[in-house]
């Protein structure tokens, strides 16, 4: 028989459970396997779907921070808050001069002490006189100290009432959403007129005027006669007080002219807020006169303590992908991996721990000793600083860049490394001008990769970093590592706990952890931007 | 006279010599850091031990020998000197011993002695609260992050084709594995504990902590299972199975061992953070544990202490000195060693599952 026809009659005949075409469930036009698939790409859209909620929350908690910042500065120029800062400034540059005075005298004195070999008691005879001129000094600045006392004064009584009026207004909402009419029209608010109120200070600016130039003129006296100072440093120390001291007269004018030129009704636009929060110098909160919210310090301490630990890392790390994958007999290379990896598991919070009990100790102490008195910033006295959170933050990147760059170079075929030898090339130089270049695009990688676990840990920072929230004085060179500073990280961990939801404080925090996830997603894109367009092709 | 040179004698010695010099400091640089880190493990696992190994009591009654440190809540110790002898004692203790004592002189006819103390909060008593809030936290989080995790890998790995819409998926998970875990914290406070209304509470820890740890263990999952060969799936495809069948059959149970392992390493992450915590799920002390609650709905909406939070208490919020140093050692040598039990684990359970299934 031939083949054919047994096929024919056995599909014609076949029962309907051998049917190929079987009848399929179906959900919603969908087969079972179809709706499984379904699921499962459900799950792995996840990802896209919770770096869409990150992103919506902390925008939707943040995004309101910079109509309440610009609320924040109307207020704060309103209620003439601004105009009296306006006049403290001289104060501020006054007192910053005192400081140096008195800086020149622990010197004069140190100068006694130690180079001439005087007790301190007649060291302190000596220096009389100059504590009767510092003295004078400091007390030059009164007159216009009072008159801004009786200013701040008005200013914060305006500002007090305007924040009264708005908790009225707030309750009287309540009330009124709460279906309570009469009591809400029970609440009084009493309105205030800003121009007038601020009237009340801008009008004793010839006050202000006349106690400025009493000032100046006081100040100009003193300046004429300074103490004799022992030392020639120290005597040209004094002569740079004195240039500062004119500089500093001089600009008392241009003050009053800038109070003058000042006006309360000036509109804050938007993207003031915005580059006050930005750039601004000063993250003060809760504060008796004015809060300000600005990201400066926490940037340059988070970009301080990141520089630091790459410092660290990535010689470290790499010098160690490199030894590992070319240089360690086949033992070393299967105990150091998993050491290394090993090491990337100790949780942050313990490394923290380590630097505040034993880290911070060690690297004060060891500031203090002779041999390394040449190292700019040595000794410091505090425990905690920058230096101390690079070190732990640098241990932290290790891991993370010692894998990936162990990674890459691991992917460059050994065609390379062999085609290299041939040529007659050692060993070393196969390592630095063939293996390094073809996986560089991947250690840049492992590196920027590095950093973003670096500028995203919290812990180590929140306990080691010794959170002093101030720009870093970059002018003391290389000693600016040894500074306690806060970070973006650090500020958010520590602050949040406190702070009422919906608050000013809370929407800035917002703000920091916005710009902080998009500093990482930046950190990711360059990461692999970089893996993708330097990749040497391998064929 | 100078030996006699031929083609062969190596020469260039200065060449030779900075090459030597070069391959010491990447070596050097390797051993630097291997030293860091011992150094970092050794040094608390030398001071936290003693607390752990001193504090072993026996009992009257079954177990017969327990642990103060492991097994008992938090206290404040108070330090003082009574008839002359400067004691330390933990809260209860010292109560108890101060009522006993002006008792006894109230008996003895004395005036009641004056008690002075110096105290220090959480510088007594155990972490077992903190251990129990841990291991809870790890156990939800994991689950909900192994659930979603692997679902999403085996669309990754079995369904998805190169398309852009696959590549788009892949950034999100390259990226979310980017994202600060403080920024989870942030995300899972302004979500789960004041948009959902969770409150500081487990719910929100564990949802917060998995979303972390989602991409970690997607990566390892999707490694575990494309790890299974093709012609496991060809052959059962070529047998009529459908692609489900497939899978549940063919792949899954072949790739659950390595999918595991893989995600113990994600474990050492969710139980080593304290950010997302902070003000997701983590109390600074809390009287009751865990399941003294009141009713079963209860227990998923209470907060918990946890162990790296109780560090970051007990090493910046209490001062550092000889009375506290036991406590904060201890705490850390806790968790470290529970960590590091975990993290080797995984790497030893790969390394072994490497070796076995070689197909």
């Amino acid at each position: 028989m031939p083949p054919e026809s047994t096929t024919t009659s056995a599909v014609e005949s076949a029962p309907t459970s051998f049917r190929i075409q079987k009848e399929r469930t179906q959900f919603l036009g969908l087969t079972f396997d179809e709706c499984i698939q379904g699921f499962f790409g459900g799950n792995a859209l996840l990802a896209v779907i919770i770096l869409g909620l990150i992103t919506f929350f902390l925008f939707r908690e943040g995004s309101s921070f910079f109509s309440q910042n610009r609320d924040n500065l109307s207020i704060y120029r309103l209620a003439g808050l601004e105009y009296v800062d306006l006049g403290r400034q001289p104060e501020k540059d006054h007192a910053a001069l005192s400081r140096y005075l008195a800086d020149l005298r622990l010197r004069t004195y140190q100068y006694y002490t130690a180079q001439k070999a005087l007790p301190a008691k007649e060291a302190n005879t000596l220096l009389a006189d100059f504590d009767l001129y510092a003295d004078r000094f400091a007390r030059a600045s009164a007159p216009i100290r009072s008159q801004l006392m009786d200013w701040s004064e008005i200013a914060n009584d305006i500002k007090a009432r305007h924040l009264t009026n708005q908790n009225l207004a707030e309750k009287r909402r309540q009330l009124l959403a709460a279906g309570k009419s009469a009591e809400a029209a029970a609440v009084k608010i009493l309105p205030i007129n800003f121009a007038v109120e601020v009237e009340t200070i801008t009008t004793t600016l010839p006050a202000y005027a006349e106690a400025s130039s009493t000032f100046a003129r006081s100040l100009e006296e003193l300046i004429v006669a300074p103490p004799i100072l022992p030392d020639v440093d120290l005597t040209v120390r004094m002569a740079r007080f004195q240039a500062l001291t004119r500089d500093f007269i001089a600009s008392l004018p241009a003050t009053l002219e800038s109070m003058k030129k000042w006006d309360a009704t000036v509109p804050v636009p938007l993207s003031q807020s915005f580059t006050a929060f930005i750039f601004g110098r000063q993250w003060l909160t809760a504060s008796f006169w004015q809060d300000w919210y600005g990201a400066m310090p926490l940037i340059a301490g988070s970009m301080l303590v990141s520089l630091i630990a790459l410092t660290l890392a990535i010689p470290l790390g790499v010098g160690a992908a490199i030894y590992v994958n070319q240089l360690a007999s086949p033992v070393e290379q299967r105990l150091i991996k998993p050491a290394i990896e090993f090491i990337s598991a100790i949780p942050s919070v313990v490394l923290g721990f380590f630097g505040i009990a034993v880290l911070g100790e060690f690297l004060r102490v060891a500031s203090g000793w002779s041999f390394l008195s040449w190292v700019t910033g040595f000794p410091f006295a505090e425990r905690l600083n920058a230096l101390t959170a690079g070190c732990l933050l640098g241990l932290i990147a290790v891991p993370t860049i010692f894998t990936l760059a162990e990674d890459a170079i691991n992917n460059v075929p050994r065609a390379f490394k062999e085609a290299s030898y041939a040529l007659g090339a050692s060993r070393l130089q196969t390592i630095i001008r063939i293996i390094v270049p073809a996986s560089l695009s991947g250690i840049v990688s492992a590196i920027l990769l590095g950093l973003g676990r670096v500028i995203g840990e919290t812990m180590v920072v929140l306990l080691c970093a010794g959170n002093r929230i101030a720009i870093p004085d970059f002018t003391a060179g290389l000693g600016v590592v040894t500074q306690p500073v806060h970070t973006m990280t650090g500020i958010i961990a520590q602050e949040m706990g406190e702070v009422e939801p919906g608050g000013i404080h809370y929407r800035a925090l917002f703000v920091v952890g916005l710009l902080l996830f998009f500093i990482a997603l930046l950190i990711n894109y360059f990461a692999q931007k970089i893996v993708r367009k330097y990749k040497v092709s391998i064929g | 006279m100078t030996a006699p040179s031929h083609f062969y004698t190596s020469r260039h010695s200065f060449q030779r010599r900075t090459e030597g010099t070069i391959v010491w400091a990447f070596r050097l640089a390797t051993y630097v850091i291997l030293l860091c880190g011992v150094f970092v493990i050794g040094n608390i696992c030398l001071k936290g031990l003693p607390t752990v190994t001193g504090s072993f009591r026996s009992l009257k009654q079954f177990p017969y020998v327990t642990n103060t440190f492991l097994f008992e809540a938090p206290e404040s110790l108070y330090i003082f000197k009574h008839e002359g002898v400067k004691r330390e004692m933990g809260d209860t203790e010292y109560r108890a011993f101060r009522e006993a004592e002006t008792a006894r002189a109230t008996a003895e006819g004395r005036p009641v002695p004056e008690f002075k103390a110096q105290s220090y909060v959480y510088a007594a008593g155990g972490i077992w609260p903190c251990i129990v809030g841990t291991v809870l936290l790890v156990v939800g989080a994991m689950t909900i992050a192994l659930l979603l995790g692997v679902a999403s890998a085996i669309f990754l790995s079995e369904y998805a084709r190169d398309s852009a819409f696959v590549r788009f998926i892949r950034l999100a998970i390259l990226n979310l594995a980017g994202v600060p875990s403080i920024v989870f914290g942030l995300f899972g406070f302004a979500m789960f504990v004041l948009y959902f209304d969770w409150n500081v509470s487990l719910m929100s820890g564990w949802f917060t902590l998995a979303f972390m740890v989602l991409p970690v263990v997607i990566t390892a999952s999707e490694e575990a299972l494309k790890a299974v060969p093709k012609g496991f799936r060809e052959g059962s495809l070529a047998l009529g199975a459908t692609k489900w069948q497939t899978i549940r059959k063919n792949v899954l149970p072949f790739a659950l061992p390595g999918i595991l392992t893989s995600s113990i390493l994600g474990i050492a992450r969710v139980a080593g953070e304290t950010a997302p915590i902070m003000f997701t799920a983590a109390y600074v002390v809390r009287d009751k544990l865990p399941w003294e609650v009141a009713k079963f709905g209860d227990f998923f909406f209470q907060g918990v202490m946890a162990l790296p939070y109780h560090i970051y208490v007990v090493s910046s919020k209490i001062p550092q000195n000889a009375y506290t140093q036991r406590v904060q050692y201890g705490t850390a040598f806790v968790f470290l060693g529970l960590v590091a039990l975990i993290a080797g684990s995984s790497i030893l359970l790969r390394n072994k599952l490497r070796g076995r299934y070689q197909w």
